[in-house]
């Protein structure tokens, strides 16, 4: 089920008036919604149901035995065990015939390999969220961030809970078991800032995220030889909005639908083409992907404890990886190898103390001029990203010097493009402030305004609705 | 100070005026919505509860408003429903105010098949209805009322079904290219055409100037379920005024799926569904080869899970015994390709370094942009082959496709497989 779709609204408006009618029972809400998200999960594919709760409940049970060992080596070990069992799975699935494939072309330059069958698990939908949802739970309990004892139940269900389980947000288990701990307070929900997150999310992917997937950037992507200079500009700006409408999209449709149901999910994203500097983007960008590899690996790599050599090296690994997470393909190691780069020349940008940079720095010339050098950096990035070969993307950016018109710069694609950018500008204030606004409004006025808006949204849509592009992660 | 947080009774009031609003909007997209469910037990309820919604709500005129709406953002160049953008510039062609009511509309010029077997049709019920019944009632007596395509039925929608397909990958030559002409090709299919294939064949093209493409395939379609898409209706118009003189066909991989005709599911291997769908993939066949076209009728690749391919080659039967029976079509199957040595599934081949290429895309399904590759190098040298091209050197089935055989041997082998799909159907019976 995607989100944008009836069967999901049907969905989700069943299990919310379940969920609602059992908060008072607390174990019989939780194992409602445990048994809602499988049956969310198994509609995608039965088969991997018993995938999803075999690492889950492994890792309830390795957090139980962590947080009951007495000693730190017996915590580190059951945590090492438990997070390589995870990656072993999470490797299985994503990278064999990446690394057989690789393996074979390091061969292939000293001479011929010998014959092997390459083999390629077909992927599980969101394991890659999944498993690290799994060792965040493993990692929380052995830095003692869970307080209280891991309950199985609510193991399974952080780790399966349906609105983050295809696509995040990446949750912290020491942030999401606590609310499990506790009844739901019916008097407490943010129906308003639910709904305008889901109409909202619902715009972005629906009407940004499509439109310039079909309009601009597919079609470019796919034979960029067919484009001039300024078509493929566009693109290449059309992937940077797209990509940010289409994950944050849904990530603001999962933390309306948490909301809903009485659970608070983290921010996933907060404006980061507004950034003026790559450690700015990642604490903007898919913001619980970046703070769980701080936490879980810049972090125990040494972080920026141990010299600057030494800080470099764990940047570029973090964003190596980071890179690799999103897709076992050498251009998303380029893409996070470029990342990694942003972030070691920044640091040594910042190093500089002479006087006269330091003062024009503090200047707002100069914060625009990182604005815009930032996001064609990130724009450089998302060029491999979204490219399938090397090929492809060095033919896109080689287009960028061709000149030529700019013949898919329709009113509709220029104006889709221009909000899925300048949209991230829009101050705080005005969504807090129509948040309030509508707290006016009589309930049922609330609801019809949200049912006229998607409505609008499903008309102003191309037909069809294509999957999250985090989807296939 | 306002509240910004809520109680549960507040959601429910929030929630049921969100319900009775979305079903007053949304009424006509509802029952399109059942309409277009995979026969089941959710669509038995769902397509009389939103039908009885619809004709309650009808009165009220919003569905009209709903289309007029469409209609005007068609217009400005909103829309991406090419049967409607057809429509809409064929009535701005005529001079004439569009209709109140769409679904009484009359068949637009532009949304019409070039043979004739299109029908009126935007993404709303009323169209739906509209083409269920255009997509006709006469022909074969076995097949239900509802089904055919105008009146005869198109060539191949009653031959036998053949027992398997040829592993042919020879092409009939074509014509050479005009000086200072194009030859017009256009891509047609779903999303085995526009994953891999088509990017990579375009990508080949892209520097040749006696080739220009077309675009005319649709992700997520296919030709079992017209009332989710109809390609009868989209064709036309995703072609516009172009006049392909070659059309390269994948689709299928969809299709593997139950309808309904005539309020009746017709579940899927069944000989109604095959009668069916046999059916519409000869008055699909029909449409493309209209004006002339010479149609390349690539057969589905082996697919990874063993039920899916079974539906697959199912497919791949009904398809060819459609293509054969027609003069303009070749039957083109890329199994020696981007197979194994048996004619089953392969992820990746051995390239003779001994490096592995990946020949199919991770889902197992679509082609990679490798494996569509070897299938656009063969074709590539049929669409526009090199002036002095030089004779086939007999290695293997891809050398031997890559130069054209002659023009009498696909009809012969066409023949050969239409007696032997014969006696198969006739040891079934």
């Amino acid at each position: 089920m995607l989100f944008p779709t009836v069967e999901y609204a049907l969905f989700f408006l069943a299990v919310l008036a379940i969920a609602w009618s059992l908060y008072r029972f607390k174990t019989t809400h939780k194992l409602f919604l445990l048994l809602a998200s499988y049956v969310f999960y198994g509609l995608w594919n039965w088969s991997y149901l018993p995938l999803l709760i075999g690492i889950s409940l492994f890792s309830g049970l390795v957090a139980q035995r962590i947080q009951k060992s007495q000693s730190s080596g017996a915590r580190k070990s059951w945590l090492v065990a438990g997070a390589i069992v995870c990656l072993a799975t999470l490797g299985y699935y994503k990278y064999t015939s990446f690394l057989m494939t690789a393996m074979l072309q390091v061969w292939s330059r000293f001479g011929t390999p010998p014959h092997v069958e390459v083999y390629s698990p077909l992927l599980p939908l969101g394991v890659s969220f999944f498993v690290f949802h799994a060792i965040s739970l493993l990692g929380d309990c052995y830095r003692n961030k869970v307080k209280e004892p891991v309950k199985i139940a609510d193991a399974l269900l952080y780790v399966a809970f349906f609105p983050q389980l295809i696509a995040g947000p990446i949750l912290r288990a020491s942030r999401f078991l606590p609310q499990l701990a506790i009844r739901r307070n019916p008097n407490a929900l943010r129906i308003n800032r639910a709904f305008l997150l889901i109409v909202g999310g619902l715009f972005k992917k629906v009407i940004v995220s499509n439109m310039l997937a079909t309009r601009l950037v597919e079609p470019v992507f796919a034979v960029p030889q067919s484009y001039g200079g300024w078509d493929t500009l566009l693109a290449v700006y059309g992937y940077a909005a797209q990509i940010y409408c289409d994950f944050s999209g849904y990530t603001d449709i999962a933390i309306g639908c948490a909301l809903l149901l009485g659970y608070r999910f983290p921010r996933n994203f907060n404006a980061p083409y507004t950034a003026a500097d790559p450690q700015e983007f990642w604490r903007r960008w898919h913001i619980s992907l970046s703070t769980w590899l701080r936490d879980y690996l810049y972090f125990p790599l040494g972080g920026s404890r141990k010299g600057s050599l030494r800080t470099y090296l764990n940047l570029m690994i973090t964003m190596l990886l980071g890179g690799l997470w999103h897709g076992a393909a050498w251009t998303f190691v380029a893409w996070g190898g470029l990342h990694g780069g942003y972030l070691v020349v920044h640091r040594l940008w910042s190093r500089i103390g002479w006087g006269p940079l330091l003062r024009w720095r503090g200047t707002t010339a100069w914060k625009w001029t990182a604005r815009i050098l930032l996001f064609h950096a990130v724009c450089l990035g998302w060029v491999f990203f979204r490219s399938s070969t090397f090929e492809i993307a060095f033919e896109v950016l080689g287009r960028l010097g061709v000149p030529g018109a700019a013949t898919l710069a329709t009113g509709p694609v220029a104006l889709v493009l221009f909000l899925g950018l300048a949209g991230q500008w829009t101050p705080a204030r005005w969504r807090n402030g129509f948040e309030v606004e509508m707290g006016r409004w009589p309930a049922l006025a609330r609801g019809a305004a949200v049912a006229v808006a998607i409505a609008a949204i499903e008309m102003l849509g191309p037909t069809g609705v294509a999957p999250f592009i985090y989807f296939q992660f | 100070m306002l509240k910004i947080s809520h109680s549960i009774r507040q959601l429910s009031l929030v929630v049921a005026g969100f319900v009775v609003v979305s079903l007053l909007l949304e009424s006509d997209g509802l029952a399109h919505w059942a309409d277009g469910l995979e026969p089941g037990a959710l669509r038995t309820v769902a397509v009389p509860a939103t039908q009885a919604v619809q004709r309650t709500l009808a009165p009220l005129g919003v569905g009209a408003m709903r289309e007029g709406v469409l209609k005007n953002l068609a217009r400005v160049g909103w829309s991406d429903d090419e049967a409607l953008l057809a429509e809409v510039a064929s009535e701005a062609a005529k001079g004439q105010k569009a209709p109140e009511n769409p679904g009484c509309a009359t068949t637009s010029a532009a949304a019409q098949g070039p043979a004739g077997l299109g029908a009126s049709g935007l993404a709303g019920t009323a169209a739906v209805g509209g083409m269920t019944s255009a997509v006709g009632t006469a022909g074969a007596p076995n097949l239900p009322a509802g089904t055919r395509s105008g009146g005869a039925p198109a060539a191949g929608a009653d031959a036998p079904l053949a027992s398997d397909v040829p592993r042919t990958l020879a092409l009939a030559p074509l014509p050479p290219v005009e000086p200072g002409r194009a030859r017009v090709v256009a891509l047609a299919g779903d999303s085995m055409m526009a994953v891999g294939l088509s990017a990579t064949l375009m990508r080949q093209a892209a520097g040749d100037k006696n080739l220009r493409i077309v675009k005319a395939f649709k992700s997520g379609t296919g030709l079992a379920r017209p009332e989710v898409y109809n390609w009868m209706d989209e064709y036309p118009a995703m072609l516009g005024t172009e006049k392909p003189d070659v059309v390269i066909v994948a689709i299928g991989a969809n299709d593997g799926q139950g309808f309904v005709v005539n309020h009746k599911v017709l579940a899927y291997g069944t000989d109604a569904w095959r009668q069916v769908y046999q059916d519409r993939l000869a008055s699909f066949l029909a449409m493309v080869s209209a004006g002339g076209a010479r149609v390349v009728w690539v057969a589905l690749p082996p697919m990874r899970v063993a039920v899916y391919d079974d539906k697959i080659a199912a497919i791949n039967r009904m398809a060819y015994t459609v293509v054969s029976q027609s003069p303009q079509a070749m039957w083109w199957n890329p199994v020696a390709l981007v197979g194994d040595e048996h004619g089953k599934f392969r992820e990746f081949e051995t390239e003779p370094n001994g490096q592995a290429m990946r020949v199919r895309a991770t889902d197992g399904i679509h082609l990679s942009d490798e494996g569509a590759g070897k299938l656009t190098a063969l074709l590539m040298k049929w669409l526009d082959p090199p002036p002095a091209a030089p004779p086939p050197a007999k290695t293997g089935p891809v050398n031997v496709a890559a130069i054209a055989p002659q023009a009498s041997q696909p009809a012969a082998r066409r023949k050969r497989h239409s007696h032997k799909a014969a006696k198969g159907q006739a040891a079934k019976d």
